[in-house]
């Protein structure tokens, strides 16, 4: 029980200390990176007192490993969607720049010719 | 006053016929401009079509047809232009037959019109195999939204107004054209379909491959469908 417990501190550590890094070399940004911070947390809260596992198990009546199984996967296909609607959100406003952009080059060529002309 | 139209030309890697498709805008003759929307081709398309005299928008990104096309609405919003023409960059378009869309768009008052292909001597099974894809998606935005269309994928088109200031505000990006019929029964525009002779692809191959039909067309159903319940 113990070396498990230490095992799953390891995940949550390493899983905090990634996130952490992540955010400090700016490569994911905090919005998001909250999301991970709280992940891990959980994890580590999991490590510490591993009475939560057999509690949710009697709250939910998941009594098996696929049940948890379960819990993960649809933790996984939210996180999917929120990606997915974040992507979309990203999409629209790449649109939105690239239209701008060449439409105000456009107007600067179109006035740098009248200009030279 | 007369009239000014503003052909919008979508075009990615065309160079080859970008430029007779430009040349024959400008025969029209005076109020018809070209407005060739360059979508990050790699090939020389932008600077062939500047130099036989079009107005040319480069898009740093590559955003497909939709993207393209809605970039020249928000142009001939700005710059006030009275009709809209979309013409494809493959000179598959009969561009002579510009000045017939926008009569009709007057003529009628109509906020959108459609130049539908009739005639397609293509292969026969690739043609057999998109004329059924086709006429399930009309058959489709029939029974949705009680609008006969024959050929719903067509780009050829004309449009006023009205119906620019719509589009450059909210235009589909995924298949414009049929989904914008969608659209366009959401806005109550008032559509015309009018009948045209097309030629076949005279360079690059089309975006719609036989193979790709029968995907396409689920796709494009499943999106118009979405497009129903769609918040404005």
């Amino acid at each position: 029980m113990l070396r498990m417990q230490i095992f799953v501190g390891l995940i949550s550590l390493a899983f905090f200390v990634l996130t952490f890094e992540l955010i400090r070399k700016r490569i994911l940004r905090e919005e998001y990176a909250i999301l991970w911070l709280f992940t891990s947390l959980f994890i580590a809260v999991l490590s510490l007192w591993p009475k939560m596992v057999p509690l949710i198990s009697k709250i939910t009546g998941f009594y098996y490993v696929t049940a948890l199984l379960l819990i993960v996967t649809i933790f996984l296909i939210a996180m999917l969607m929120h990606f997915s609607t974040v992507i979309s959100r990203i999409k629209d406003a790449n649109k939105e720049l690239t239209q701008r952009y060449g439409l105000l080059e456009l107007r600067v060529r179109e006035m740098e010719q009248n200009k030279l002309g | 006053m007369k009239q000014r139209v503003a052909v919008i030309v979508p075009a990615y890697n065309e160079e080859h016929s970008i430029g007779g498709v430009v040349r024959k805008i400008k025969a029209l003759g005076e109020g018809y401009h070209a407005i060739v929307i360059n979508d990050n081709s790699n090939d020389q398309t932008s600077l062939i079509a500047q130099q036989e005299g079009a107005i040319v928008v480069d898009l740093p990104c590559n955003l497909g047809i939709g993207g393209a096309v809605q970039t020249g609405f928000r142009y001939a919003l700005a710059n006030e232009y009275d009709v809209c023409v979309q013409v494809d960059g493959d000179g598959q378009h009969p561009t002579e037959k510009v000045p017939y869309l926008s009569k009709t768009l007057n003529e009628e008052k109509c906020d959108l019109v459609i130049g539908s292909r009739f005639v397609m001597k293509t292969d026969y099974d690739i043609s057999c195999m998109r004329r059924i894809g086709i006429q399930i998606i009309s058959l489709f935005l029939w029974l949705s939204t009680g609008v006969s269309i024959k050929d719903p994928t067509s780009g050829f088109r004309a449009t006023n107004r009205k119906a620019m200031g719509l589009f450059a505000k909210d235009y589909p990006q995924d298949y414009p054209e049929p989904q914008s019929l969608i659209f366009a029964h959401k806005y109550r525009f008032k559509v015309k379909e009018v009948s045209i002779e097309m030629k076949n692809r005279m360079h690059g191959t089309s975006s719609i491959t036989s193979l790709k039909a029968g995907y396409y067309m689920i796709k494009v159903l499943l999106a118009m469908f979405i497009d129903l319940f769609k918040k404005p």
